[in-house]
This record gives C-alpha cells, sequence and structure tokens, in this order.
C-alpha cells in the first residue's frame, strides 16, 4: 500500500465530514471506510456517466513505475451537471487530476470521491461527503 | 444630479442577483385566488436562491456559497431537534437495526420507489409542482415518480397498495391539505429504517409563506407500528432555473450486489 507515492492516508483534514449529508441512493458505510481518507493523482482513463451512481477510473503510477488503475464513484449525471460539471467536456480520458475521498472496505483500488482537482486547477465536487445515506450520527427513534 | 443616478445604477449593477432573491417576495396566486404552488423546488433546505446559489462549493449537503447558512438535511438523516419516531418497541428495535448495519436494507439501495414524505424532504434532487384549479401533480426526480393530488376528491375503493400510495387534496384557507392513504409497506418514511405498515395514513400541509418557501408539516400515524402519530416539519425552497431530468436508477445499480459480497466475505460494515 505504502509503495503509491502518489496517495496519501489520513493526510488530509477531511473536515467536511461532520457536516449533515443530503440524502443519497445508498449507504456510504457499507462500502467504503470514513477512517482511510485517501488523495490520488493521475491520469484519467475512462468516465462511465450513469445513474445511480458515477464511475470513473483513473491510471496512478506507483513508484516502482508500475500502473494501477483506480475506480471511483461519485453523484449521478443530473446532480453532476448541477454542480457545474460538464459531460465530455469538464474532464476528459487522458487530463491528470487528483481525486480525495474514502477508500472501500474491501482493500481493493476501489475509493469514494469527493472533490477533483482538475488539470487547471480548478476544484469541483464529485461525490457526498462520507456517511451519506447511513443514517446520520443518531437513529431515527431514541436509543434505550 | 444626473451624476447621481449613473453612479447610482452603476453600484446597482455591482450587487449580486442572489442578494436581491434574499428579499421576500408576495406569494403568487392562481386564478382562484388560492396560492400558486407551481415551480421547482428542492426539499430540507431553507436557503434563498438558485440551486447554484444553495448548493454550489461544498456541494450538496453543504451550505451553498454562503459558509454560515444551514446545510440541507438528508431524509435519511435524524437532524438535531427532530423528535424520535414514535415506534412501538419491537418496532423500534427493527428501525434500530436498519441503522447499525448502515441502511444496507435500505429500499432505494434497490431502486424502489421512495414513497411519502421521503421523497418530499430530500434535497439531492429537484421536485417539480404543476398545479390546476381541479388538479395538483408533483413530478420527483429521485427515482422517476410522480404524484396526483386531485382536489376536493374521494380516495377510489379499490385502491392496490402502492408506493407513493394515493393522494387527494383540499385547501383550508391558504394551505393545501393531502390525505395519502393506500401505500405499501415497503417504503421508508423519515430517516434510516423507518418502515411503516399498509395502514399507514400520511397528512401533509404545504403553506407557501413567501415567493421562495413552502412550508411542509406532516403527521404519520400507524397504529400497528407507533404508540401516536408522527410528525415533521421541513421546507421546500424555490428554485428558478432548475430542470427536472430522467434519473433511471436501475441503469446500473450495483449496491445489492457490493452489500451481498461484503456480507459473504464477513467484512465489517456494522456501527
Amino acid at each position: 500500500m505504502t509503495r503509491w507515492i502518489s496517495y496519501a492516508c489520513g493526510l488530509i483534514a477531511m473536515t467536511w465530514i461532520t457536516a449533515d449529508r443530503a440524502a443519497a441512493h445508498h449507504s456510504f458505510g457499507a462500502e467504503y471506510d470514513v477512517n482511510k481518507p485517501v488523495t490520488i493523482t493521475g491520469v484519467l482513463t475512462e468516465i462511465d456517466w450513469r445513474s445511480p451512481h458515477t464511475f470513473f477510473f483513473v491510471d496512478v503510477t506507483g513508484q516502482d513505475g508500475k500502473v494501477a488503475n483506480w475506480k471511483f464513484e461519485g453523484y449521478p449525471p443530473t446532480v453532476l451537471a448541477r454542480l457545474g460539471w460538464k459531460k465530455d467536456q469538464t474532464m476528459k480520458p487522458g487530463d491528470r487530476i487528483t481525486v480525495t475521498g474514502w477508500r472501500a472496505r474491501d482493500g481493493s483500488n476501489w475509493a469514494h470521491s469527493r472533490e477533483i482537482t482538475l488539470a487547471d486547477g480548478k476544484k469541483l465536487m464529485f461525490g457526498p461527503p462520507a456517511g451519506t445515506g447511513d443514517g446520520g450520527n443518531a437513529p431515527a427513534v431514541d436509543v434505550r | 444630479m444626473k451624476r447621481h443616478v449613473v453612479i447610482g445604477a452603476l453600484m446597482l449593477s455591482l450587487i449580486p442577483a442572489s442578494v436581491f432573491a434574499q428579499a421576500r417576495t408576495p406569494v403568487p396566486r392562481g386564478s382562484d385566488g388560492r396560492p400558486d404552488l407551481t415551480g421547482v423546488w428542492q426539499g430540507g433546505s431553507t436557503v434563498r436562491g438558485s440551486w447554484d446559489d444553495a448548493n454550489s462549493g461544498f456541494g450538496v449537503g453543504g451550505s451553498g456559497k454562503n459558509p454560515d447558512a444551514p446545510p440541507v438535511v438528508g431524509s435519511n438523516e435524524r437532524p438535531a431537534g427532530r423528535e424520535a419516531a414514535p415506534y412501538q418497541e419491537w418496532a423500534a428495535k427493527k428501525v434500530l437495526e436498519s441503522f447499525n448495519k448502515r441502511a444496507i436494507d435500505d429500499p432505494t439501495a434497490r431502486c424502489l420507489p421512495p414513497g411519502v414524505p421521503r421523497s418530499v424532504m430530500l434535497g439531492l434532487f429537484p421536485q417539480k409542482i404543476v398545479q390546476t384549479p381541479k388538479e395538483i401533480v408533483v413530478l420527483y426526480e429521485y427515482m422517476s415518480t410522480f404524484r396526483m393530488i386531485p382536489l376536493n376528491a374521494k380516495h377510489p375503493d379499490d385502491l392496490l397498495p402502492s408506493y407513493m400510495g394515493d393522494s387527494v387534496g383540499h385547501w383550508e384557507g391558504d394551505t393545501l391539505v393531502v390525505d395519502v392513504i393506500g401505500f405499501n409497506d415497503r417504503t421508508w418514511l423519515a430517516g434510516t429504517g423507518t418502515f411503516h405498515s399498509e395502514a399507514l395514513h400520511v397528512t401533509e400541509r404545504y403553506r407557501r409563506v413567501d415567493r421562495d418557501r413552502i412550508d411542509y408539516e406532516v403527521t404519520m400515524d400507524d397504529p400497528k407500528v407507533f404508540t401516536k402519530p408522527w410528525k415533521l416539519t421541513s421546507t421546500l425552497m424555490l428554485r428558478e432555473g432548475t430542470r427536472v431530468q430522467e434519473y433511471v436508477c436501475a441503469e446500473n445499480n450495483l449496491d445489492p450486489a457490493n452489500f451481498e459480497k461484503l456480507l459473504k466475505e464477513g467484512v465489517q460494515i456494522t456501527r
């Protein structure tokens, strides 16, 4: 894990995780680990604009020169459009981007995306905050 | 004098349009004199202005361009101050199980319709209200669902249980009151695990308090799972310029398979 020069677990102050979340399609906590934040820089290979979640893929080159393809999950197309994303324009395969997010619980090269820094330095949100869809910090019933 | 007018006009032109959106303006009314609820709305928000004003920067779930504004509250969360759901003891345990399992049994994770009031109170997707003197129609982007609300009508007597229920409405002064029955037992109401039975009876009250805002109050009654009716309040904010678009959840839904795989592999996902 430490071989990848381009990502650093736990280095970012992800202050937004304490904020309230908007309703989402599914549970963040079932698939992703809030204690494993990641920042990854690499080259975009593909974006799959689909509902209920858009996926994109990034080639990340390790210290040893080996390339690993990472999968990232994010908002559906209409939510992305309302956040300012333009399909096939804002981000294209071949672009060098930096993604922050959280790793999947299964430990594979898979993560939930939050913010993307584009090749020109512009930043845009691509996915919801951690904890989305989990029910928040308290259940709907009082715990007895 | 003339110079002052020119300078004044120049200064006005420098004020962003969103500032004007903060001002309260009168409630639009239809030909029948009733408040006209027609428009595209965002649930769970209290921020005035466009979708971009309320949701840019931090993204939906944040506070938009104003960092001091309250965030959009999710329909599956329990925000501070929200009354606990008055479930009977056996039912409260079931709700807690879903919460502890991080909502992997959420019906919407299988792309099923969110039901009422969840559809109304969620903020990630817009909803469009179309009002006529005889009928009100609501189109929800999330899961591409809709509701038809005939006014001063009776529920049909041959209702089949459904996800979104059967709605009829009437006006009480300037408040639209909607009565909803005929639900199946496959939706969550307002929060993780908030299940109900087919006996669910929902009463909604929509009051457009000014041009930008509808105050929403919902009472959920289900004697099979609650000890008393459960009442919640929320707000809908006008989002001019926003379109309700297509959302086809079944297109690429990988979640159920992922959850099953994780459970099979013994990956710890409980709280």
